[in-house]
């Protein structure tokens, strides 16, 4: 556990330490847009200073986490196990993937494929429960959202 | 006198079969969110959202925020029975919820759970009655100063109440606040970090984030584990006896109190009522050493003050337009898409709404006594449904609701990237809940902060001549420092502890 958390530390270190960047950039950014103008504060005067403050607390938050002070042992500090791993990243491909075809390829069908591939991911073997959980939950929805509820659900170039 | 005027015309329209309909959806729908592990209500209120599209702003927000209190009911059914909250007010009542389950006692602790729900709940409606009108009238006389100072007092407390880092909170106030400025200037109207994307122009949508932070982060975090074992109890004695009766009825009336006044400060989070609720009822008890080991006062006390403070929360919510944590947020968000501003001027401006509103909350608590007592045993089955089927359901859910608001897939890469921070926050142990509460009121202390200066020519003297300005400032200036001072010494023992 000991090397767990060590390990925990040094990222937690190096995520706040990217906040610290990422506020610098805003406060960078935000220095392009006018911080004064004639009627007062301008676009760029609050992302300026917020910018600021926030690297500054980050920067205090990267020293607390370095001293360990943020992720404790036995803390909800523990990265998963390499199924946990696997589970997290076909997860989030699928939501990627579901992004990018759903306009092209229409509500019905994405649902579909991504219900069917998800549910074979998670280790569902049953075919019969895959396909009908698939349909009920690519044309069923549609059908429900659609027309009953009114929600602009994207139809495909297939008509679908 | 004015009030109950209001009040009667609300409950004449909130009564009519169309609204009652809308109130009732949102109490399953809202219990089932908190039933499920996994989706806790900030997610579960803004995935539901779309359904909401076809009615009218009033059905919208009455289902909307019946969906809000039937989630922090539905949260109680997995503490108990699980071991794991559903929400984060519930994290209490696994202590002694889960322990009179497994003594056989499940039913008993649900069915208190439900009684002081419902109680805590019909008086914080009550108080609301009584305490918004006013409240409304008073904060007409606010300037752009005094809102300002306002809404930094409001984050001060989430940022100083959210965790065991006042500088993690903190930062993550300024990450919700830098991020809500993305899009067109609400004052001069140019374009800001919009780095040539057209769909940021708009701004990213509370919606996505709240969905990414809190729906998918959840999910992940739920897929790494191991499932938990669900503990199978008797749903019998829903009712509690007469001894158990005796020994919740003050732990009820203290929890709809401590509920209510924590409600009502903007920011505070439905944990600490609960907590406090919690360790008081151990001090009062005179059998303290039961506390842990399936004291029903452990479980009434705290679930009374989670619902007193649901409803309680909408009192700076309906009358300063201040959310008080990140479900109230949503559901703010939902106001706006329907094209209203909570705040004072909604009293002036939409009374029928607000009043018909506040109505549907007591019709909304009867309708989750009535439906929680005898229909525990059916939703103790929905636990039942392997997480894989749920998890699925419930990504389907976000991708089309997050795709539905504005019709953009852009959206949907939104909540994803947000999914995953989120899931990255709470690995490093950074509170989300202060980020969504400065996404949602970033635009307006910009707005207020740069026309208070424009009013002063640019003079920052005028947020110390105006008395109730100033005194918020102090007060949240004290709040910082007395968080900063309660932290310190906690966070140096346990560095030494670690060293």
């Amino acid at each position: 556990m000991q090397g767990g958390l060590s390990y925990t530390r040094e990222f937690t270190a190096g995520f706040t330490a990217s906040l610290c960047v990422f506020f610098l950039v805003m406060a960078f950014v935000s220095y392009g847009y006018a911080l004064q103008d004639s009627l007062g504060p301008g676009p760029g005067f609050f992302p300026f200073w917020l910018g600021l403050l926030g690297a500054a607390i980050s920067a205090t938050l990267v020293v607390q986490s370095w001293r360990g002070l943020l992720v404790l042992e036995g803390e909800e500090s523990k990265w998963p196990d390499r199924t946990g791993a696997i589970r997290t990243i076909v997860l989030l491909a699928g939501i990627a993937i579901a992004a990018a075809i759903l306009e092209p390829l229409g509500f019905r069908i994405t649902a579909f494929a991504f219900t069917v591939t998800m549910l074979l991911a998670l280790g569902v073997r049953r075919l019969v429960i895959i396909v009908v959980f698939g349909l009920v939950s690519g044309f069923g929805l549609f059908h429900v959202f659609y027309y009953w509820l009114k929600v602009p659900l994207p139809i495909g170039a297939m008509g679908l | 006198m004015d009030s109950l005027a209001h009040l009667m015309a609300g409950f004449s329209a909130a009564m009519t079969p169309a609204y009652l309909t809308y109130a009732l959806i949102g109490c399953i729908f809202g219990t089932l969110i908190g039933v499920l592990p996994g989706l806790g209500p900030a997610a579960g209120t803004a995935i539901l959202i779309p359904i909401t599209f076809k009615l009218d702003p009033t059905g919208a927000i009455i289902m909307l925020a019946a969906i809000y209190y039937g989630a922090m009911y539905g949260g109680t059914i997995t503490s108990v029975l699980l071991n794991v909250p559903g929400e984060a007010a519930s994290v209490i009542t696994c202590l002694d919820g889960h322990q009179m389950a497994k003594q056989g006692r499940g039913g008993t602790a649900l069915g208190i759970a439900a009684i002081g729900s419902f109680v805590g709940g019909l008086f914080a409606t009550v108080a609301l009655v009584l305490v918004a009108p006013p409240l409304a009238k008073f904060a007409l006389t606010f300037g752009p100063p005094e809102y300002f100072a306002l809404m930094v007092f409001g984050l001060c407390l989430v940022s100083g109440l959210a965790g065991k880092s006042l500088a993690a909170a903190m930062v993550m106030t300024a990450f919700g606040l830098i991020i809500s400025l993305i899009g067109i200037d609400p004052v001069r109207g140019a374009p800001r970090f919009t780095f040539s994307v057209p769909e940021l122009y708009d701004g990213l949508g509370v919606v996505p984030v709240v969905m990414g932070l809190f729906g998918i982060a959840e999910i992940l975090i739920t897929a790494e584990q191991r499932s938990r074992d669900m503990i199978r109890t008797s749903f019998k004695g829903l009712f509690p006896s007469r001894a158990e009766w005796r020994r919740s009825w003050g732990a009820i009336a203290r929890g709809t109190g401590i509920g209510f006044f924590l409600g009502l400060i903007p920011g505070i989070g439905a944990i600490v009522p609960t907590f406090m609720s919690y360790i008081v009822e151990k001090r009062v008890s005179k059998t303290p050493e039961e506390f842990g080991n399936g004291a029903i006062e452990g479980v009434a006390g705290p679930e009374t003050a989670n619902n007193a403070y649901a409803n309680a929360a909408m009192v700076p919510f309906l009358t300063l337009g201040i959310p008080s944590s990140p479900t109230i947020a949503v559901l703010m968000g939902a106001f706006i898409i329907n094209g209203l501003t909570p705040g004072p001027f909604l009293f002036q401006e939409r009374p029928d709404l607000v009043w018909t509103v506040i109505a549907s909350f007591f019709i909304g608590n009867v309708m989750l006594l009535v439906l929680n007592l005898p229909l525990v045993g059916l939703w103790a089955k929905i636990l039942e449904v392997p997480f894989k089927y749920l998890a699925v359901g419930v990504l389907l859910f976000c991708i089309m609701g997050a795709y539905s608001l504005k019709q953009s897939p852009f959206d949907v890469w939104v909540m994803l990237g947000f999914g995953v921070l989120g899931y990255l926050f709470r690995k490093v142990n950074l509170p989300v809940a202060p980020l969504v509460l400065g996404l949602i009121l970033g635009p307006a202390i910009e707005t207020s902060l740069r026309t208070s200066l424009e009013m002063s020519a640019g003079d920052f003297g005028i947020l110390a001549e105006r008395p109730l300005c100033l005194g918020l400032l102090i007060a949240s200036a004290l709040v910082l420092a007395a968080s900063a001072l309660s932290l310190a010494p906690r966070a140096l023992r346990e560095g030494e502890a670690e060293v």
